[in-house]
């Protein structure tokens, strides 16, 4: 049992509760930064003891500089968390599966309004990743910058002066940034149209993930859009060509949730009301189901279906309904069942009207 | 599981596909998926395909198929200790930063397949070197050979491409002496 982790538990998650631009579409955008020390192996080579003297130079400078707001940011150390701590550090988006696995000299710093974190020993020795609600790249871009800024003045980080930030995976060479926005588009997928755009996203050399990464695609029609190459081009330039692809792909959700309106009104309004009706009187709820409904009702809020429900409420309860956060609410380890009836129990709590 | 068409290299993809109410399965190396994607055969799947032929995907497919000279095979990369073998071995991640000097050759080419570009134009934490001024002055007339080549060749669309480089080197340098300035 981690109090940190009660702590977190009874926070609400900013970047889905507060408002944010085109947050009917975009429900987050999010920056993260790969850096190195200059004189350290990478962590896939590194030693236990390395990774130590790496994992404390990094967290004084955090703490040095005040970056996180610390001491009074959150610090999990996961090799001292248990599965189901770890769990939903991974559900709050917070820290990668890769990170939790790893656990010899890692180290998660939180801010404590979980708008910027930093993993250290990852991939690289340093993850900075920053996240705001909906669609404003450049906003998250200029709180990140400044973070890394802060702490590059107090590490030696490895850099080159033809390739950049140099990373463990050449992937991330250059500007070591990767840049996301996490849509919601059951328009384009109701209209049948959201392969074709994909595979247009996709010729721009950008990439399109499900929610939870690889694996998940389509489910809850969330689609976390990013750039994947991270040399040749200065952040601003990568972030420009993102934000145009990014705008054009909010006007055709637009576009298809308006031509549905008109030309399929009742299946939309009938999408809309079964997803609402299975979310407020079903008894046992799967993880997959609670959220491809959740998205359904997401819909029905932009469209003026619901006007006591709150977009936000609709945005916390994606992560509300994650298996970990589900047992972090009852406070004990639930067998799968339990979970469904848990998950059933919260949606109908949080979608009365 | 090996790669149905090679039979040589580990399968990393896998794919299903719904036909007619049956499930085809086709396990591939990422160097034969990249193969069928380049002639089109994969284009259905878009989706899938895009999200397994992540960078990493060719990072680590243009790293395992380089084949290395004797000379090549023997470099250790003095900080780390780490072979060209191990790199291999660990899908395309290097062992430290050093890495990226003892194996420059076979790098640069995997770099070259993934990134848009092959100099860093982002951020410089220090203020600029005068080595970072230079990387960026011998990338910028290197592009600009290539121009002429392809203007002369009629090769106009990639001439458009590499203006539009040409240009965002040139601001890169600008900004370069704008920083200088400020600084003194």
């Amino acid at each position: 049992m981690n109090n940190q982790i009660d702590r977190l538990l009874a926070k609400r998650v900013s970047f889905l509760a507060d408002a944010g631009p085109d947050e009917d579409i975009a429900i987050s955008s999010r920056i993260r930064l790969a850096r190195n020390l200059a004189d350290h192996r990478f962590p896939v080579s590194a030693d236990a003891e390395e990774l130590h003297e790496i994992c404390n130079a990094v967290s004084s400078a955090a703490a040095d500089s005040g970056a996180l707001g610390c001491p009074e940011c959150f610090s999990f150390d996961p090799e001292k968390l248990d599965e189901l701590d770890r769990e939903f550090l991974l559900e709050r988006r917070l820290a990668s599966r890769d990170f939790l696995n790893r656990q010899t000299g890692t180290r998660l710093l939180v801010k404590s309004d979980e708008s910027c974190s930093v993993m250290i020993n990852e991939e690289d020795h340093l993850r900075v990743q920053t996240m705001l609600p909906g669609f404003q790249l450049d906003a998250v871009w200029k709180q990140i910058d400044e973070l890394d800024s802060q702490l590059g003045s107090r590490l030696n980080y490895a850099f080159d002066d033809r390739l950049g930030f140099l990373t463990s995976c050449p992937t991330n060479v250059g500007t070591g940034m990767r840049a996301s926005v996490m849509l919601h588009l059951p328009g384009l997928v109701l209209a049948g149209q959201i392969a074709p755009t994909i595979q247009g996203i996709n010729k721009l050399n950008l990439a399109v993930r499900g929610i939870d990464g690889e694996g998940t695609a389509n489910q809850g029609s969330l689609f976390q859009i990013s750039n994947q190459s991270t040399l040749g081009e200065s952040e601003p330039q990568i972030l420009e060509r993102l934000n145009a692809v990014i705008g054009q792909l909010i006007v055709h959700e637009k576009n298809a949730r308006r031509l549905l309106l008109q030309r399929d009104q009742f299946s939309l309004l009938d999408h809309v009301g079964r997803s609402y009706g299975t979310l407020r009187h079903s008894y046992k709820l799967t993880g997959e189901e609670a959220l491809n409904c959740l998205s359904g009702v997401r819909v029905g809020v932009d469209l003026g279906m619901f006007t006591s429900l709150d977009i936000h409420t609709v945005n916390e309860l994606f992560i509300g309904i994650g298996a970990a956060h589900l047992q972090k609410k009852e406070g004990r380890v639930l067998s799968s069942l339990e979970r469904d009836i848990c998950r059933a129990a919260l949606c109908r709590e949080k979608l009365k009207i | 599981m090996l790669c149905d068409i090679c039979k040589k290299n580990e399968a990393t993809i896998h794919i299903k596909e719904l036909h007619s109410g049956e499930i085809h399965t086709a396990n591939l190396c990422s160097t034969c998926a990249s193969e069928k994607e380049k002639n089109g055969e994969l284009s259905a799947l878009g989706f899938n395909l895009a999200e397994m032929l992540c960078n990493l995907g060719k990072i680590s497919s243009a790293i395992k198929s380089h084949q290395e000279s004797p000379a090549e095979s023997a470099t250790v990369c003095p900080k780390c200790g780490w072979t060209i073998g191990r790199i291999k071995n660990s899908g395309g991640r290097l062992g430290c930063p050093t890495c990226y000097n003892a194996f420059a050759p076979m790098l640069s080419e995997a770099i070259q397949n993934v990134h848009r570009g092959s100099v860093h134009l982002g951020k410089r934490m220090q203020s600029a070197s005068p080595d970072g001024r230079v990387a960026l002055e011998t990338e910028l007339s290197s592009r600009r050979h290539e121009l002429d080549a392809l203007v002369k060749r009629e090769e106009y669309e990639q001439a458009a491409v590499c203006r539009d480089k040409i240009n965002q080197l040139k601001a890169a340098l600008d900004k370069m002496s704008t920083d200088e300035a400020s600084h003194e």
